[in-house]
């Protein structure tokens, strides 16, 4: 349903961050996005959610497309508004100085339906934990609280794509278990969701296709259970390759990127 | 004793009309962290509006009032639009930079449009003057303090108790993540200068109305900067709290301080006690502290 | 050939040098310079009754310039600004030689101050100003420390004193009068109240409160209590210009707290402004003006009884028909007929000065001074008849003036009329015995 298509995108007009990225995202999976800092991952998703003005990024070339429909000129709120799709951004994106209801109720701006009410309770059911803290100020929630609420706001939404960015950054891991637990269960629910982690094992394992990103480009995609068991994915994003020991000269990364070439 | 409180209390009401300049620039200030110098200027507009409506048109008060300040706050939009919208995301310090520009810019067209010359000025409110053996307040700074206070509610009620309201103080928080959830920063940002600039003219024509309105009138908004710097520049309670300082400070200062020689301190000692404050608090009063990592 | 081109060039190049040298003979100049824009108020009038003033003066019927040779003027907006002032003089100067560059008016104090040594020691050229100021003008500093300085109006500190002198006259209660002052923080404000004191305190008045004012104020409720704490019976109100917010805030709050005490003040509140800007508070100030009051409100009701107001507004009906019936508070219009007339006084000044000056032969600026200082002149008949001399180099004539404003409906709008009346006689204050 939404396409990309040879996207170049240069940040201050000189900083060039994608360089040429095409991928393409199904209805109803969830795709994994794999890649170093720096790859580009979170500028894609920004460029999706037509966000990149915001941070004097320009898309140069390439076009996003959902359902053959190029995007790349709407704004924000006309992409989310059109086409329900739903950015979380990196680092909790929340807003500490308003309480947990304000937060949900905010999410909610963009929508004018009298069920907004009724969408808290089952985002609030959805959370139990949050519920006791209703009334608090966000920034005072712990970090997988406040995961949870950024993932709770992005529902309020109602979304049908959802792009999540590294939602398990800081996080505990069996509570980095428990919110994978939940991207599953909203995507059995029926929100395709697109899912950028630094953890590619926990993600690999729910996701039903993959993408790597390197300095701006895809150079290796495919089903995730085939991704887990790529060797050099192993080696770089898993920690897990060949046991025989390698020199330090192997190590580094850049020597050895020539391979994916 | 009665002389004090007759003092406290004339500082009051003018108090209530500073702290309303204050709000305007914390209104701005929290959303943008940009310091609208240009406040002094937005205040004569908007009284020029409302004086074309009420004293142009000759429109009732009750009618004159509202489309004055929809008129105050449509140019504050368009202001908005034409010279911050542009700037949307990027340093602060350039949208300050552009109010300071504002300020001339603005100057000068009130003065091609208006003249510099002084228009007279009377409300003729219903008079509501106190006046007891002890005490003696006037009308028309009772009046001030009556819709400086309404407007101040309005605003705060407006902020915490409606959509638009949550959607200012989300803008307010993080224009990048309140755009990701939907919410048209760009066109909230819009809002928040209508509003301060309806406020602005509130004030603008309170106080107009204790003297006159001329293209120099604007000299008031100045006093918004130790108003705000004394009660954070992000707090809206201490904007209230500042103008109160400021307008009590400045009565007792004339009263008591003055006629012991000190001519002149009256105009001085709102520094004076921002100074003192900003040596104990370098944030304000009621400023948030930001911890930043350099 | 070749020599007869050579012969051809250099008789050219003679006829170049000599022709305008014969031709030109030597110029009258003056520069006269007045505030006309700026944030303190925009007052295009000073320009116009100058620029018309002139004309005039050169034409025919105004006498044909200084006996037949036109006057060269130059006006300059120097904003109210006295840096402006000064660069303005300094580039005529540089621009014009000294023995035709005859004289030079200004309009403010600040101006005066720093050209005392460059008008009075280097250049010696007259100068007349706007400004009333005690201390070039008065005691202090006078023809003597500042000969080549000249006013067009008595000084503050001779206003003030005359005020206090009406308060002793007028006073009916018991004891000392209680007199307030009320001035605004610079040097305008400041100026003759030292004098002023000294005076009350021979007259045996009591000067209960002094009050810096400033234009700044966002209200005067505190001022006005401190009066009213005081029990001051009379308040002076000085160094503020009548068109100002602040004057109006003040006169408001004024009227309704020190509801019994006497309003009054300097001749730049003692006018037109004031009733348009403070309107019914107005009423009752009592002001010294150095001037005859021009101009009503509404306009056609001005008292017409001495010769130069109607002249003045005869020549303002022919010379500036529109603006003459403009709305007076819309920009285009004259506001105050008084404005106009300093720019037009300046003119007859001007021309008067030159023309004695050329009557005795000596048409320099050495010749402009003695000119000045022997000058008795009525100025038109603009003091009822009676003349001044320029000894003190101001115009030493002083007039004390009520204000009467009534509120009237027009258009289910009330707007004020009226004006402000003589209730003394021309005083000369050279001649009082204070």
């Amino acid at each position: 349903m939404l396409s990309i298509e040879n996207l170049r995108v240069v940040y201050h007009d000189v900083i060039s961050v994608l360089n040429g990225i095409s991928l393409e995202v199904k209805e109803g999976e969830v795709l994994v996005i794999i890649g170093a800092n720096g790859a580009g991952k979170t500028t894609l998703l920004r460029t999706v959610a037509g966000m990149i003005g915001f941070y004097d990024g320009d898309i140069i070339d390439g076009d996003i497309k959902m359902n053959d429909v190029s995007i790349k000129e709407l704004d924000s709120a006309d992409i989310m508004k059109r086409y329900n799709l739903t950015y979380v951004m990196e680092d909790r994106p929340i807003f500490n100085y308003l309480t947990i209801d304000e937060n949900l109720k905010a999410a909610a701006y963009s929508r004018w339906d009298n069920k907004i009410k009724t969408d808290m309770e089952e985002v609030l059911d959805y959370f139990p934990v949050l519920k006791p803290l209703r009334n608090k100020k966000a920034g005072y929630a712990s970090g997988g609280e406040q995961q949870m609420l950024a993932i709770g706001m992005a529902l309020m939404t109602k979304p049908k794509i959802l792009l999540l960015d590294e939602p398990s950054l800081g996080l505990a891991p069996l509570i980095t278990e428990e919110l994978f637990g939940i991207i599953r269960k909203l995507n059995k629910s029926g929100i395709t969701i697109v899912l950028v982690e630094q953890n590619a094992y926990a993600a690999l394992n729910i996701g039903n296709r993959g993408y790597v990103v390197e300095m701006g480009r895809v150079v290796l995609d495919g089903e995730a259970q085939e991704l887990l068991k790529n060797e050099d994915v192993r080696e770089f994003y898993l920690g897990a390759g060949e046991s025989k020991r390698k020199s330090y000269k192997d190590a580094k990364r850049y020597k050895r990127r020539k391979r994916w070439l | 004793m009665t002389d004090l409180l007759q003092t406290v209390g004339t500082g009051t009401l003018i108090g209530l009309v500073y702290a309303l300049l204050g709000l305007c620039v914390v209104v701005i200030f929290k959303a943008s962290e940009a310091f609208n110098f240009a406040i002094g200027e937005f205040l004569v507009v908007g009284s020029f509006l409302f004086y074309i409506m009420f004293f142009d048109l000759n429109l009732p008060i009750f009618i004159a009032l509202p489309l004055g300040l929809l008129a105050a706050g449509i140019v504050g939009a368009l202001i908005e639009y034409l010279t911050i919208k542009p700037l949307l995301g990027r340093n602060p310090i350039s949208m300050t930079m552009i109010t300071l520009g504002l300020w001339f810019f603005m100057r000068a067209c009130v003065q091609l449009i208006w003249g510099s010359d002084t228009y007279s000025f009377f409300l003729d409110l219903p008079d509501i003057t106190l006046e007891t053996e002890q005490f003696f307040f006037l009308s028309d700074p009772i009046w001030a303090g009556i819709f400086s206070i309404l407007t101040f509610i309005l605003v705060v009620f407006f902020l915490f108790r409606t959509r638009w309201g949550l959607a200012i103080r989300a803008v307010s928080e993080d224009q990048a993540k309140a755009m990701a959830f939907g919410i048209n920063a760009r066109f909230i940002l819009m809002i928040i200068w209508a509003i301060s600039s309806i406020c602005i003219a509130v004030a603008g024509v309170m106080i107009s109305n204790f003297g006159a309105l001329a293209a120099g009138s604007g000299i008031v908004g100045l006093r918004a900067i130790p108003v705000v710097l004394i009660g954070g520049m992000d707090s809206i309670g201490g904007a209230l709290v500042g103008g109160l300082i400021i307008g009590i400070c400045e009565s007792l200062a004339g009263a008591y301080i003055e006629p012991m020689g000190l001519i002149g301190f009256k105009d001085v000692a709102p520094y004076f006690v921002m100074l003192i404050v900003l040596f104990i608090r370098p944030y304000g009063l009621f400023g948030t502290v930001r911890i930043e990592r350099v | 050939m070749k020599k007869s081109v050579l012969f051809g060039l250099c008789f050219v190049l003679v006829l170049f040098l000599a022709v305008p040298g014969a031709i030109s003979a030597k110029e009258i100049k003056v520069l006269s310079q007045f505030p006309m824009s700026g944030i303190a108020g925009s007052l295009p009038e000073f320009g116009w009754g100058y620029i018309d003033g002139m004309n005039w003066v050169n034409s025919k019927e105004g006498g044909s310039g200084v006996n037949g040779k036109p006057i060269k003027w130059y006006l300059e907006d120097m904003r109210y600004s006295p840096t402006v002032e000064i660069a303005n003089f300094n580039k005529y100067l540089a621009a014009h030689s000294k023995d035709e560059f005859l004289m030079a008016t200004g309009y403010i104090t600040g101006g005066l101050k720093p050209l005392i040594d460059k008008v009075n020691k280097e250049e010696k050229i007259p100068w007349l100003d706007g400004s009333y100021s005690t201390e070039i003008f008065g005691d202090e500093g006078g023809p003597t420390k500042f000969p080549y300085y000249y006013s067009l109006g008595g000084t503050y500190g001779n206003q003030l004193k005359l005020l206090m002198k009406w308060i002793k006259e007028n006073d009916k209660g018991k004891g000392a009068p209680k007199v307030g002052l009320v001035y605004s923080p610079t040097a305008w404000g400041r100026d003759g109240i030292p004098e002023a004191k000294a005076y009350a305190k021979k007259l045996g008045l009591d000067v209960v409160s002094e009050i810096e004012y400033p234009y700044t104020a966002t209200d005067a409720t505190n001022e006005c209590m401190t009066l009213r704490k005081a029990k001051a019976q009379y308040v002076i109100y000085h160094g503020y210009s009548g068109a100002g917010s602040y004057t109006a805030s003040f006169f408001k709050t004024a009227k309704k707290i020190l509801k019994e005490v006497q309003l009054m003040g300097t001749h730049y509140t003692s006018g037109r402004f004031p009733i348009l800007v403070c309107q019914a508070s107005y009423d009752g100030y009592v002001g010294v003006a150095t001037r005859p009051f021009f101009d009503s409100v509404p306009r056609s009701k001005t008292p017409m009884d001495n010769p130069f107001v109607k002249f003045v507004h005869d020549f303002a009906k022919k010379y500036r028909p529109k603006e003459y019936v403009a709305h007076p508070m819309k920009p285009g219009g004259i506001k105050d007929i008084f404005l106009y007339v300093e720019g037009l006084s300046y003119a007859l000044m001007i021309q008067k000065v030159l023309v004695e000056a050329d009557n005795a032969g000596d048409l320099t600026r050495e010749g402009v001074k003695k000119a000045l200082d022997n000058l008795v002149w009525d100025f038109n008949g603009m003091f009822g008849g009676k003349t001044f001399s320029y000894k003190s180099h101001t115009i030493p004539m002083l007039r004390m003036y009520k204000a009467k404003v009534v509120m009237v409906d027009m258009d289910g709008k009330k707007v004020p009329t009226g004006g402000v009346y003589p209730i003394s006689d021309w005083i000369n204050t050279d001649e009082v015995k204070w």
